[in-house]
């Protein structure tokens, strides 16, 4: 089961005004060695909510560090915290590397690779693209790297210092939506349309093995089609769907006083793919167990509290969890309970499968 | 390039999530069951075959069960990884059911899988020796073959990612299983694997579900399936039938 680890802050750096780039070092173990393109997710309390966010590793393999870049988002507490507080010296604490937004490395193999990142996207691409021209010297990687303007443009000299490095091995194409560029095919989104553009000069699409796709879902989408109509399949097409579209977390309803009622059926009302129902239920049946008896699709899979499947929170009211093997203190605190093995403790409870 | 999509949209228009900090809720619970019920399969189907080992005629038999075993449980470890990620207790999931448990063999066709896991139908039933395990493994292998198609394009990237390393295995342990009938047919085993092909045929054929499930069109939207149970069924069928063919065996009477 994934665990939370502590790492050591060793620096803060950034690479443009409201980004930066986070050294770690593992303090207590857990296994860090990454793959080229995955992600940590941080845990971090703020008021007392813990939040949990996670961040791509830009370092490729042969870095020798685990660097994650996180850049600021509007009113987002993790990122505003990283790029206001964060330094050197500081603790944080993180999972172990998820995420399968990579291929297999094979050294001999002379591969020709097609990267697309939007903004911030561009950590795990940064990370593929540095391991592939270090671990596959007979391997190309050509980067379309979409950004507002030129001083939005994340590890800018980086990628300047590696296209000198690995000359004739990596081609940056950077669009720019606002500032106009000598070539107008580079300004603007990067669109279905543009990348049809593209495809028809500047990248050889016929001879790309794998393309790996990093930025908002619109982007990502779009980036997608073209490709598929251009006969890229889907084993083909690698997306890394990136942290803005993390789902914020609600703060937690408070619960209402336990009653001293000694009924021993319970009014219940559950919310389920966004309408209620409400039904009477009996104190010794598992909120799963009614929810199912009442024609409710509900989600279980184990039954047993291992799997998570069951996952509800209760809005109203008390429930007695009698066994939790899966989720973890937070949640608990935040009022997410196992439906399969809640049993009502108030005579009215009202929870939701939703959230 | 800011600018974002519902998530919703996003996969009706062919997206990928890939990880569980941006799956949206009702989409996890949808993953968590196909996951579950993945995983649940592959253990009671590795568990049913450890039975058969020892029944293999000779060396080379027992080994190809012997490998079945260890890859389907492989198998359900990759999986079972994804849905650790998720906060499933991955320790606690791989012993919470005997899933060696399997109903009376003379249990009708389609009988509702036990409450306690998720298996597939077919699964709870038991096997009857070598050669009933062999043709098991290749009318069910075929029906994987079929499922599996449908998860290699999974909305859910970590997913079909895995499955895109299981699919080989599984396809090679249906080959073993027709290479093992071919020598069954040789030695005049005939009547008895016709037996076994009544047998299993109903039931390999129920585990594909009612024909339309009322959430096929939820399912196809997350991109989470494309096809109904009953295409499924039917490009089974078809495979099944053509594997028989090419064997010189019939298809069971309806």
């Amino acid at each position: 089961m994934a665990r939370f680890h502590q790492l050591s802050v060793t620096d803060v750096r950034k690479t443009i005004r409201d980004a930066v780039v986070v050294t770690l070092q593992p303090l207590n173990g857990g296994d860090f060695d990454f793959t080229q393109g995955q992600y940590l997710t941080f845990r971090q309390e703020f008021d007392g909510t813990e939040v949990r966010r996670s961040y791509s590793i830009c370092a490729g393999k042969d870095d020798g560090v685990l660097q994650v870049g996180i850049k600021k988002v509007d009113g987002g507490a993790f990122s505003t915290w990283a790029n206001e507080t964060l330094a050197a010296g500081m603790t944080m604490e993180a999972m172990e590397p998820m995420g399968s937004f990579h291929t297999p490395i094979t050294p001999d193999a002379g591969k020709t690779y097609l990267g697309f990142a939007g903004g911030s996207g561009i950590t795990p691409v940064l990370s593929i693209l540095k391991t592939v021209l270090m671990r596959e010297p007979h391997s190309s990687f050509t980067l379309v790297y979409a950004n507002r303007g030129v001083n939005t443009i994340m590890f800018r000299e980086e990628l300047e210092d590696l296209k000198n490095l690995y000359m004739g091995r990596l081609t940056v194409i950077h669009v720019l939506e606002s500032d106009a560029q000598d070539i107008d095919l580079f300004t603007g989104r990067v669109d279905t349309a543009k990348c049809k553009a593209l495809f028809e000069h500047w990248i050889d699409i016929e001879s790309v093995d794998t393309a790996f796709i990093c930025g908002p879902e619109p982007m990502m989408l779009g980036i997608a089609a073209a490709l598929r109509d251009h006969g890229l399949t889907d084993a083909q097409i690698k997306f890394e769907l990136f942290a803005s579209a993390q789902p914020g977390r609600l703060k937690r309803k408070a619960s209402t006083a336990t009653e001293g009622a000694a009924a021993k059926s319970t009014e219940a009302t559950i919310t389920m793919d966004g309408s209620a129902r409400s039904f009477t239920m009996n104190k010794d049946q598992s909120i799963l167990d009614a929810a199912l008896e009442n024609a409710l699709d509900a989600p279980y899979a184990c039954k047993a509290g291992v799997c998570s499947t069951c996952k509800c929170k209760v809005l109203e009211g008390e429930v007695e969890m009698i066994a939790n093997h899966a989720l973890e203190d937070y949640e608990v605190a935040q009022g997410y309970v196992l439906s399969c093995q809640s049993y009502p403790l108030t005579d009215r409870v009202v929870v939701d499968y939703d959230q | 390039m800011t600018d974002t999509m519902d998530i919703a949209e996003y996969l009706s228009k062919g997206g990928r999530l890939t990880n569980p900090a941006n799956v949206p809720t009702r989409y996890r619970a949808e993953l968590m069951k196909i996951m579950a019920t993945f995983v649940d399969s592959e253990l009671a189907g590795a568990a049913g075959f450890a039975n058969v080992i020892n029944a293999g005629p000779g060396i080379k038999e027992r080994i190809a069960a012997a490998r079945i075993v260890l890859e389907k449980t492989d198998n359900a470890d990759k999986v079972l990884k994804l849905m650790g990620e998720f906060g499933a207790n991955t320790d606690r999931y791989a012993n919470h059911h005997p899933w060696s448990d399997r109903l009376p063999r003379d249990t009708a066709p389609g009988t509702p899988r036990s409450a306690h896991d998720m298996r597939l139908s077919v699964l709870n039933y038991p096997l009857d020796g070598w050669v009933d395990a062999v043709v098991m493994n290749m009318l069910m292998g075929l029906a994987v073959g079929v499922q599996l198609t449908e998860f290699l394009t999974s909305s859910y990237q970590p997913f079909a990612t895995a499955i895109r390393e299981i699919a080989p295995r599984e396809q090679r342990h249906t080959e073993l299983a027709v290479e093992g009938l071919q020598k069954l047919i040789k030695q005049g085993q005939t009547d008895t694997i016709a037996q076994s092909i009544a047998y299993w045929w109903p039931r390999v054929s129920e585990s594909f579900g009612a024909g339309v499930s009322p959430r096929s069109e939820a399912l196809r939207a997350m991109g989470l399936r494309r096809r109904t149970n009953a295409d499924l069924r039917d490009a089974w069928d078809d495979a099944a039938g053509a594997a028989l063919a090419d064997l010189g065996l019939e298809r069971p009477a309806p």
